[in-house]
């Protein structure tokens, strides 16, 4: 019989299916056919970006060959950096100019490399390119949100085949984000503990959930997952602005995330997926009732009519299945 | 420049981009063309095969054809794999700091045509049958206590989950909790209305008549937009020109006017974009039991109105954007409905 869960913090609710579930074989997963045509993010071709915002390099002056991780702005950006923001309202329509930043950030130079690829100092190198291009952008006081999302493969939404990251720094908080903190704060106001250490410690005591886990960090297929094989990855002490990670725990995050990427990469053949990074809104301080984290969501199924009307998801697989799985898987 | 726009429902922020702008021609796809049709001989939903479901639940027959045979025009089944079941009794209960349901509810599929075809090949008379097995069908789960909110859906083509057999198909789900979603818009909508008493849907209705500039198309009971935030390139609102809250109480002489203005738009789109994948879904208040009781919404009948949402799936960004609640639009919504406005048909 299948089983509706309740998210605690936003109360969105999930059908887990917990008879016919499906395997990691029965996705059917897009190959993704890398050709590497004229890849503006190759060593060599830096000339096809505009130039580069940072950049931590081996060798060579800006804009050329030797870096191992890039930050450029995007080309086509959903949002333009130059500007003053300007809001307006047309009859019952309120609408702003599009001012914000549009970053790419190329996780490393070989094209046929994804993040799960990459050795832990590799991955270390683009997490603190996260975490000093939010310090930059932090500053800028048009900016009320900066989303760090991946998407890799053309399901997820990549455009380009080369492994990158991108953040975009908004005028605005987005609602899924409002709705989260929204939920969070209500659980704290309530139980005067952060939700997701209340999390934390109910994943750790059921174990059944974990794949991964040090002194810093931790990562788990949640009890509510709305996706198959969707993990998150939490600091285990309380924080709730990405930005504030240093480079010691940024060090641990790197380890967290690769392997969990590097175990979806392998069970599942390789799928698309994205990554977002939930944080809280640019204010400078740290606050109780919410807890910074991030959020895998494998692309092994399309998202249906039900689920966007509804806001109520399916998973064919219960998660401690998925984390069965993926804990199976040896890493290299 | 591009422009940041906010649904004035539920206050959803889109980015419409003007920077990765295309022409509405540009998405000419033809991704459902690309899609193998075959199959009808071991479809469960062709006429003849009625044993490959379950007993159906209702059917638009034929005089003198018995039920679970053939000779209907529009069928009704239990989904062959439910999500949710209608047998048992719900239970509720915590696991730690959790809160578990058993999956009850109802989960069925109307089929809308005995034959094996595409779905751009239903005539008009057909979609008005299968509209009105749909408000005979959502009237009686009204009358399942159990049974809170009736979602309508139609999932099309591969890349919106439309699944491997191509016959077309509406679902209809029956949740025993209200949804998340629903809740935010009808949170919207009242927000809206304790402030002005009037009702949103109306009041976007009226400034988009009077701006003429995302209508795609209107017949005499309802009108067709493209949203001011539209999240996708030719997403398409049909609303009911009349202030209503229940799709289920729709006046059948309407529903000939309502199919014609649906096929209308989707002949239109599609002589733009080719046959595309969509999810049309229904959003219409929850049923309502307790009037009169406290703590009802005494104001939904007036702050709410049902609508159907077409959303085209043409671009893959939605992995990101269905995370964040972020979304960028390719295609500004007037140029949108500019070309499937002027297409002829």
């Amino acid at each position: 019989m299948n089983e509706l869960r309740r998210d605690p913090i936003t109360g969105r609710w999930t059908i887990v299916f917990l008879d016919k579930i499906a395997g990691p074989g029965d996705f059917r997963v897009e190959p993704h056919d890398k050709k590497r045509d004229n890849c503006p993010f190759c060593w060599g071709s830096e000339a096809l970006t505009p130039p580069e915002i940072a950049a931590h390099r081996k060798a060579g002056p800006p804009n050329s060959p030797g870096w191992t991780v890039r930050v450029v702005p995007n080309k086509f950006p959903a949002l333009r950096i130059e500007g003053e923001l300007d809001k307006e309202g047309i009859g019952i329509f309120d609408m702003m100019n599009g001012i914000g930043a549009h970053e790419v950030i190329v996780d490393t130079p070989e094209h046929f490399k994804d993040m799960a690829d990459l050795t832990h100092a590799e991955t270390e190198e683009v997490l603190w390119a996260y975490v000093a291009r939010s310090l930059d952008l932090r500053r800028d006081s048009r900016f009320k949100y900066i989303l760090i999302f991946k998407n890799y493969g053309k399901s997820a939404g990549a455009s380009l085949e080369h492994p990158h990251s991108q953040l975009i720094a908004l005028p605005i908080v987005p609602k899924r984000v409002l709705e989260e903190i929204d939920g969070a704060s209500k659980y704290y106001e309530y139980k005067e503990r952060c939700v997701f250490c209340d999390i934390v410690r109910e994943e750790q005591e059921k174990k059944e959930g974990i794949i991964y886990e040090d002194d810093c960090f931790i990562a788990f297929c949640p009890y509510v997952s709305r996706f198959p094989y969707e993990v998150w990855v939490l600091p285990k002490k309380h924080s709730s602005d990405f930005t504030n990670t240093d480079r010691d725990r940024v060090r641990c995050l790197a380890r967290a995330l690769r392997d969990s990427l590097a175990r979806i990469k392998k069970l599942l053949s390789d799928p698309s997926y994205n990554f977002i990074i939930h944080t809280s809104p640019i204010n400078g301080h740290e606050r109780e009732d919410y807890h910074w984290h991030i959020e895998i969501m494998p692309k092994l199924g399309k998202i249906a009519g039900f689920e966007w009307g509804s806001g109520f998801y399916i998973n064919p697989v219960p998660p401690h299945i998925a984390a069965e799985n993926l804990l199976k898987v040896k890493l290299g | 420049m591009p422009e940041l726009r906010r649904d004035p429902i539920i206050g959803r922020w889109v980015i419409i981009s003007t920077e990765r702008a295309k022409r509405p021609d540009q998405f000419g796809s033809g991704l459902v063309e690309k899609e193998e049709f075959t199959g009808g001989e071991k479809c469960p939903f062709c006429e003849g095969n009625e044993s490959m479901t379950p007993p159906e639940i209702y059917a638009l027959r034929k005089p003198g054809s018995s039920p679970n045979g053939p000779g209907w025009e529009v069928r009704v089944i239990p989904s062959i794999s439910p999500l949710l079941t209608i047998e048992g009794d719900l239970d509720r209960h915590g696991r730690g700091m959790y809160d578990i349901m058993s999956a009850r509810g109802a989960h069925e599929i109307i089929v809308e045509s005995p034959r094996h075809q595409r779905e751009s090949e239903l005539s008009q008379e057909q979609i008005v049958k299968s509209m009105n097995v749909v408000l005979d069908r959502i009237r009686d789960l009204e009358r399942d206590t159990r049974i809170k909110y009736a979602m309508l859906f139609k999932n099309y083509g591969k890349a919106a989950g439309g699944g491997h057999i191509k016959h077309p198909r509406a679902q209809i789900i029956g949740t025993p909790v209200n949804l998340k979603r629903v809740k935010e818009e009808l949170s919207g909508a009242k927000f809206y209305y304790d402030y002005r008493e009037r009702c949103v849907f109306c009041d976007i209705m009226r400034q988009e008549l009077a701006m003429q500039k995302r209508i795609i198309a209107e017949s005499k009971y309802f009108i067709a937009l493209a949203p001011f935030a539209s999240r996708f390139p030719f997403e398409t609102w049909i609303l009911p020109k009349g202030h209503s809250c229940d799709f289920y109480k729709t006046d059948r002489g309407h529903v000939p006017d309502l199919a014609s203005l649906i096929d209308l738009i989707f002949r239109k789109t599609r002589s733009v974009i080719g046959d595309f994948p969509y999810n049309l879904v229904l959003h219409a208040a929850p049923f309502r039991r307790d009037a009169g009781k406290k703590g009802y919404w005494e104001t939904i009948e007036r702050d709410y109105h049902w609508h159907f949402e077409i959303l085209p799936i043409l671009t893959r960004v939605a992995g990101f954007e269905w995370g964040s609640g972020f979304y960028i639009n390719p295609l500004p919504p007037e140029d949108a409905a500019r070309s499937v406005r002027e297409a002829r048909v």
